[in-house]
């Protein structure tokens, strides 16, 4: 289940008003998250639940539900 | 009748020279009897696929001779490299393995591939004359080495579990197919298909035999034949021919490049399917893109893919806090490694290096040239579009120029004829001495600006026909491939002025 406090630091950077974020959502489905955009939204991620990701963490995301994952393990240490 | 075994025995063997592609006569023999054999082995799952293997191994044997044993090399060492990175959990051990697993497989393949570039380059900068080694470059190398990495990366980043069977991975890295030429498949789609039974739906059948008329029609009709007939000439001599010449060789050989490619690809896929293997989509109209970035979208996907997942990425997260301009040298690096890829040669690392500067300008005034075209009120118009379709093709096809020409001074020899002796008039002679050709390049351009659904539309009329329907189309344009095949060269009329 995707938080409501991820899913608004996404679609602020998406400039998105609504898109429905389910764990299995892969990237390339939502509109303007392309391989570019990818890192702004990463570091906006990292700067609003101010964690630190690795980039081998980052690389094996599949999709969205795999952020979230990693970005609860990070919050609960 | 006497059968000269020695004659047969000599076609069969290991000929550097004649590859066991897939456009020639004795592919064309043994693939009839291998799909004779393969079907009668469909439910014998080992015997299967033993046989797929074998005859993979032959197939690349006929093309490399003893190097095949390279392959064999490369697939043990990214078979038990993959293992060891997945049989730990400590980090720092799974990036030794990575880091050992991909200097093998860049060594193995920069020693044959590059060596006598690199001594070239030592020898210029020493003033010294050299004398190239003798190295055989084993074809495809540079794909299966990408093939079999691809494994190892999904293996490490975890998002793929390794196989545990060495005979399944063999066949992976081996698959005739895609070995010479690509798709890099990516394993983890692969590796599920291979034990279980094939099943090839009308659909696919239609599919396959689509594919193939389509990639013998792309690589012999248009491409070969243009090539030999028209664009080697010109691009051999430019100086000898008009700007308007020049122009029309550069545009015959940017649909020349793309029809050998992407019909040996659409040769590759539609084989393999005729037999139940379904490989990745390599092209997908490319000069339909409207920037750099699209066309690489659209382009020999499966490598740009590699490229990206593993190359781009890693690079774009490792230094992710320069925000636009990690991607602006994230995307460099990529394209020139890709440049480099192709071969070692000034002409493609410059062509990468081009690719690479024009996606990474591209990235950082795409904010300001937004603002401008939305000012003009010409932002996502039809006419914007077009513009972009133009433009884009004009930088790709630019850029192949480049590709093709290793002395640069060939480029800007072309440049200076299209600029400064054009002779728009001799258009009308080349059309009247060259109608086929001209009518090649104009049917190869219009067919692939037509709508793409139109292909749809095709798969689904073959895939209506009855079985001896198929195999009559199938004849039909085999007959056509082998008249262009054995035509002779086209007298090539210098044209006076």
């Amino acid at each position: 289940m995707i938080s409501q406090e991820l899913k608004a630091v996404i679609l602020k950077q998406l400039n998105l008003d609504d898109f429905d974020l389910k764990d299995e959502t892969i990237a390339p489905e939502v509109p303007g998250w392309d391989s570019l955009n990818h890192i702004n939204i990463i570091l906006a991620v990292e700067e609003k639940f101010n964690v630190k990701f690795k980039s081998y963490e980052l690389l094996r995301l599949k999709c969205v539900g795999d952020l979230q994952k990693m970005l609860d393990s990070k919050l609960n240490k | 009748m006497n059968i000269d075994v020695n004659k047969i025995l000599q076609i069969l063997s290991f000929n550097p020279d004649d590859p066991l592609i897939f456009t020639t006569g004795l592919f064309l023999i043994l693939f009839f009897f291998f799909i004779l054999i393969y079907n009668f082995l469909l439910k014998k799952t080992s015997l299967r696929i033993g046989f797929l293997i074998f005859f993979s191994f032959y197939f690349y044997y006929k093309s490399t001779g003893y190097y095949t044993s390279i392959l064999i090399v490369s697939a043990v060492i990214n078979f038990f490299f993959a293992k060891w990175i997945a049989s730990t959990e400590n980090f720092s051990i799974k990036r030794l393995h990575l880091f050992l697993a991909v200097l093998i497989n860049i060594g193995i393949l920069a020693y044959f591939k590059y060596t006598n570039f690199i001594l070239q380059i030592f020898s210029d900068i020493a003033n010294k004359d050299f004398s190239p080694l003798d190295i055989f470059l084993p074809i495809g190398i540079s794909f299966y080495t990408f093939k079999s990495l691809n494994y190892v990366f999904d293996v490490y980043f975890d998002t793929l579990k390794p196989t545990g069977s060495f005979r399944n991975f063999l066949l992976y890295v081996s698959f005739f197919p895609n070995i010479l030429a690509g798709p890099i498949d990516r394993a983890s789609d692969f590796l599920p298909q291979i034990e279980k039974e094939p099943f090839i739906s009308r659909e696919d059948f239609g599919r396959a035999i689509f594919l193939i008329c389509l990639g013998l029609i792309k690589k012999v009709v248009v491409a070969d034949y243009i090539s030999i007939n028209f664009v080697d000439r010109i691009f051999d001599f430019p100086l000898r021919y008009t700007g308007v010449e020049n122009l029309l060789a550069i545009y015959g050989y940017v649909l020349q490049i793309y029809c050998d490619f992407s019909g040996y690809s659409d040769l590759a896929i539609g084989i393999a399917l005729l037999f139940g293997f379904k490989l990745m989509e390599n092209f997908n109209y490319p000069f339909k893109a409207t920037s750099i970035a699209d066309f690489w979208r659209r382009w020999h996907i499966s490598l740009s893919k590699w490229l990206l997942d593993y190359l781009f990425r890693p690079i774009q997260m490792k230094y992710r806090t320069l925000r636009t301009f990690s991607n602006v040298i994230a995307v460099f690096v990529t394209f020139l490694i890709c440049g480099i890829w192709h071969g070692a040669g000034w002409n493609f690392i410059l062509w990468g290096a081009l690719h690479g500067f024009m996606m990474s300008f591209a990235m950082l005034i795409q904010k300001p040239r937004v603002k401008i075209l939305t000012a003009l009120k010409i932002y996502n118009t039809k006419f914007h579009k077009f513009f972009q379709v133009f433009i884009t093709f004009h930088l790709v096809a630019f850029s192949f120029m480049v590709f093709k020409n290793r002395n640069f001074q060939t480029v800007l020899d072309m440049l200076d004829q299209i600029a400064t002796f054009f002779h728009g008039e001799v258009f009308i002679q080349f059309v009247e001495q060259l109608p086929l050709i001209f009518g090649l390049i104009v049917t190869g351009y219009l067919f692939h600006f037509l709508p793409s659904k139109l292909e749809k539309v095709g798969i689904k009329f073959i895939s209506s026909f009855p079985l001896f329907g198929k195999v009559l189309l199938l004849v039909i344009v085999i007959w056509i491939a082998a008249q262009f095949k054995s035509a002779d060269i086209q007298p090539f009329i210098y044209f006076q002025f």
